[in-house]
């Protein structure tokens, strides 16, 4: 406290994060929840929300279920497990959190959707795919790979010692996993369970294009404003998701202190684990070959909807969906999604180091708070965040402000909580002596953390950017209520084309995307040789 | 706001460093509890005590990492409590050494001159004479992680002093190393602080170490300064029985008070008695209990029978142990055991059962309470 008196860099460095703070994360979220005013009680007895609330819940049950229960069959095979192919399953698992979680449902809606290849084109059946089993199974596939490596991160955090010495005592594999790895990463795997919870309540992509009249709450908001221009209804829906989701994070947190980022390697974890049997190896191989294969169904279905001209009636070859989207406004769209990415991406993981650092290092009161507001981004839901800004900042007086620099502000914030939980968890590993032998040297705290603790940070520093840029060309919900025709990027625009059936165009436009997220994902991977920490939280 | 007293009769030139009831809390435990002290101007000065005492807390205060919650601390003549710690020139040397790993030797050394903005060339001059001086002249292009744990104790007492700061503070610094090595950077620091005539203020846990190395020692406990003074006072005329026994083996006799004339005491202890010199500072009255404080190797020991000068009191060995340099003996004494250290031991054939034990009144101190 008597430090900030005395430097004033470090006070007014401290009143910068506070008031960009207060003002693009909670200040948003005041307005959304304050919108309906006396409308809540129109709106709690109007009866809709029970509806759609507990079709929300329900499909968060089926869904995060399997998905779970997938996600750690894959965990247990890559961390326990000798099964071969390991390296090519660990490219399987990162494969889909590099893309928009919708476009399981595109690739679903193409092989069994009303004209779809594998009903209508090898049974010749138009059945109906849309509703709660739809959304399940689509759900299934988008977030295991999720659930996958959130459970794998548990699980190789356990203490592979442990294991040795219960084997040791005389107990069979099964014995131990059951009496020391299950009861010692319980913890992590509740909060895995949640996080995966989480994702699937507040899902928008997919519900929307194959949910078909099964409204749940991020898709009842998006219908309310878009149909009927009803801010007041979809405020308080979105106020009533937001609750939920707080619900999760709060028990997460309870459970695993928060942690909201995991390391995704490339590489294997170099502790040994105790052999497990060779039939269960197999079972596990076999089980993980099929859920690449249906994993590489999905992306592959893309990948060749994108080079035909009319899949999966007309196969012959062409360039000319991918010529269109790079004309024009879809040429735009791509061109702005590489910039909003990059440019958030860059505030975000400076914004983070120094609020980071400002809180961890600090000893000033009320330091929880700010901590407790940085991370509450990522319990917020991706729809609830985009209202946020579309109701706060959609002002007369702030029409200067360049709808770009919005979304980017949008996406800045809404991603803050992974690099400011790296930068603090950076930071700790660092001995405060550090900056003491830099301050009695003379520098002052401003001086000691830019010379010494930044350098020091490395790796840390580069988990905001890599994960703000990824959620970022990724994410639909933030800013479907914030785009207009010169601002829209690559996933409104896959949107759209989808809504349009315009298979083609929409798939060339995903393949995009993702080939974005790939390339700046594996150029940063090569600069830090291979291990790179994702953020886990997405919308 | 400084107290009078904190800047009253202060002497720049005598005194470098003085603390007026200082004191740290955390939480509600006082880990610095009201200390005073002043520090000579270049004196090697050492802040002694066992673990968790408060002597971190203390040099922290001084380089401004901690605020005291009250009393004043006054470097060279002026109160420093609200100079913030990278303006008080107060270098410090960690335990740790805490040299910076993404910086090499000499990165480390010019650190401090490039923050300073001191000319190239000068800068050059100076860290090249440092490194010189603290003998790493070769390897100024290492990094730390290249260094042995002597090197970098000597890279990190480089980089502060290069500043040629007010006060040089040290933290333990000779705890991570090996005894041998312990010992003679012991005498290097020693030596570097008379050549530079530099006031050190360092800290240490180990009563050898402080001995050895400082002119002047303040001994904590608890959060207090129990005494602080030259480290033959603290040696010999300890306040208390903490002090006695925590700077070395010594014999605590407990005792009665039985006259007091003259700047003489006789004390009874047992069945015997013993008149030895009042300390200065001491007031004993008839009456009162008294503890009776002697060194081990200010006692003799001679076979039963022999002729002895001053007291000799009959007793038997219960055990000795041969230290090298000394043999040490328990010898038990109306049922209390004594502990007695016999320089030279090679020079005689250890004794056994029955035994003399030599005790000369004016090697005898005596504690108050
Ligand atoms: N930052 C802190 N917060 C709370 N208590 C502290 C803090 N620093 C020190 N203390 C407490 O204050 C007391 C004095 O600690 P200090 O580090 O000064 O001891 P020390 O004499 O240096 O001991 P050592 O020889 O073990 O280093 C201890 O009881 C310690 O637990
Ligand atoms: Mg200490």
């Amino acid at each position: 406290m008597r430090s900030l008196q005395r430097e004033p860099g470090l006070l007014l460095a401290l009143l910068a994060v506070i008031v960009l703070v207060c003002v693009f994360i909670l200040y948003p979220q005041i307005r959304v929840i304050i919108t309906p005013g006396t409308g809540y009680i129109d709106f709690l007895s109007g009866g809709t929300w029970i509806r759609s609330t507990s079709q929300s819940i329900q499909v968060m049950v089926l869904s995060t279920t399997t998905a779970v229960l997938l996600g750690f069959v894959f965990a247990y095979a890559m961390v326990y497990t000798d099964m071969p192919w390991k390296p090519f399953f660990r490219l399987i698992g990162i494969l889909p959190l590099l893309s928009p979680p919708f476009v399981v449902a595109a690739s679903y809606l193409i092989l069994f959707g009303p004209r779809g290849l594998i009903t209508y084109g090898i049974f010749g059946q138009t059945i109906s795919v849309f509703g709660l089993g739809g959304i399940w199974g689509v759900q299934t596939i988008a977030f295991f790979p999720f659930a996958y490596q959130l459970i794998a991160d548990v699980l190789s955090r356990s203490d592979a010692r442990l294991e040795q010495a219960a084997r040791n005592l005389g107990a069979g594999p099964w014995q131990v996993f059951r009496s020391v790895t299950l009861p010692l990463s319980r913890p992590g795997l509740g909060a895995a369970i949640l996080t995966t919870a989480i994702y699937v309540l507040e899902d928008f992509g997919n519900p929307a294009l194959i949910g078909g009249t099964f409204t749940v709450l991020p898709t009842q908001a998006y219908g309310l404003i878009s149909g009927f221009g009803d801010l007041p209804g979809a405020t308080a829906v979105s106020t009533l998701l937001l609750a939920l989701a707080l619900i999760l994070y709060v028990a997460k947190i309870r459970l695993d202190g928060g942690r909201s980022f995991i390391t995704v390697s490339g590489r294997a974890s170099s502790m040994p684990r105790p052999p497990v049997p060779v039939v269960l190896t197999w079972a596990c191989f076999v089980a993980c070959l099929l859920l690449a294969v249906v994993i590489l169904t999905v992306y592959g279905t893309l990948l060749v909807s994108a080079l035909t001209l009319n899949f999966p009636n007309n196969l012959s070859f062409t360039t000319k969906h991918f010529e269109y989207i790079t004309s024009d406004v879809n040429g735009t769209a791509l061109q702005n999604t590489l910039i909003f990415g990059v440019v958030a991406a860059a505030f975000s993981a400076v914004f983070a180091l120094v609020a980071g650092w400002l809180v961890e290092r600090g000893s000033w009161p009320g330091r929880r708070v700010l901590d407790f507001l940085l991370i509450m981004p990522a319990a917020i839901p991706g729809l609830f965040f985009g209202i946020g800004y579309a109701t706060a900042f959609n002002e007369a007086w702030l029409d200067w402000l360049d709808r770009g620099v919005l979304i980017i502000i949008s996406m800045i914030f809404w991603n803050i909580p992974v690099g400011y939980q790296a930068a603090v968890a950076g930071l700790r590993q660092i001995d405060r002596t550090m900056d003491e032998a830099a301050t009695s040297l003379g520098a002052s705290s401003l001086r000691g953390f830019r010379d010494v603790l930044i350098p020091m940070l490395g790796g840390s520093i580069s988990v905001g950017f890599v994960t703000t840029f990824v959620r970022a060309v990724t994410t639909l919900s933030v800013v479907i209520f914030l785009f207009t025709s010169g601002t829209t990027v690559a996933t409104i625009r896959i949107f759209q084309l989808v809504n349009d059936l315009n298979w083609g165009r929409a798939t060339a436009f995903t393949v995009a995307d993702i080939g974005m997220a790939i390339l700046a994902l594996g150029g940063i991977a090569l600069l830090s040789r291979g291990r790179i920490a994702l953020g886990a939280a997405r919308a | 706001m400084p107290s009078p007293s904190a800047l009253q009769s202060l002497d720049a030139g005598a005194v470098h460093l003085r603390l007026a009831h200082v004191t740290k809390r955390f939480g509600d435990t006082a880990a610095v509890d009201d200390i005073s002290f002043d520090v000579p101007r270049g004196s090697f000065a050492t802040l002694l005590g066992p673990s968790g005492c408060g002597k971190t807390t203390t040099l922290r205060m001084i380089a401004g990492f901690y605020d005291p919650d009250a009393g004043d601390i006054v470097l060279g003549g002026r109160r420093i409590n609200e100079l913030p710690a990278h303006r008080r020139g107060t270098a410090m040397v960690f335990q740790d050494y805490a040299l910076f790993p993404h910086m090499t030797v000499r990165g480390n050394v010019s650190y401090g001159l490039r923050l300073a903005k001191v000319a190239k060339d000068e800068l050059a001059r100076r860290v090249n004479e440092t490194l010189d001086f603290v003998g790493l002249g070769k390897l100024g292009d290492r990094w730390p992680n290249q260094l042995s744990g002597g090197q970098q104790q000597r890279v990190a007492v480089a980089r502060a002093l290069v500043l040629r700061p007010e006060i040089l503070l040290l933290d333990e610094p000779l705890s991570n190393l090996d005894a041998k090595l312990r010992v003679q950077l012991r005498w290097e620091l020693r030596t570097l602080q008379q050549q530079l005539k530099m006031t050190f203020v360092y800290v240490t846990h180990d009563q050898d170490e402080a001995l050895s190395l400082s002119d002047w020692i303040a001994v904590m406990n608890a959060g207090k300064v129990e005494q602080h003074g030259a480290p033959w006072e603290i040696y010999y005329r300890p306040k208390t029985a903490f002090l006695a026994d925590f700077v070395g083996a010594v014999n605590l006799v407990p005792g009665t008070v039985r006259e007091v004339r003259g700047g003489q005491a006789t004390v009874q202890f047992g069945e015997r008695s013993v008149t030895v010199p009042v300390p200065a500072d001491t007031s004993l009255r008839e009456g009162g209990e008294v503890k009776l404080c002697v060194r081990p190797e200010a006692l003799g020991l001679a076979p039963r029978g022999a002729t002895t000068d001053g007291a000799a009191l009959p007793g038997t060995v219960a055990r000795k142990a041969f230290l090298g340099d000394l043999m040490r003996y328990w010898v038990t004494i109306d049922g209390r055991e004594w502990i007695v250290d016999q320089p030279d031991p090679g020079a005689s054939t250890p004794l056994d059962g029955e035994v003399l034990v030599q005790v000369r009144p004016e090697r005898v101190h005596v504690i108050a309470g």
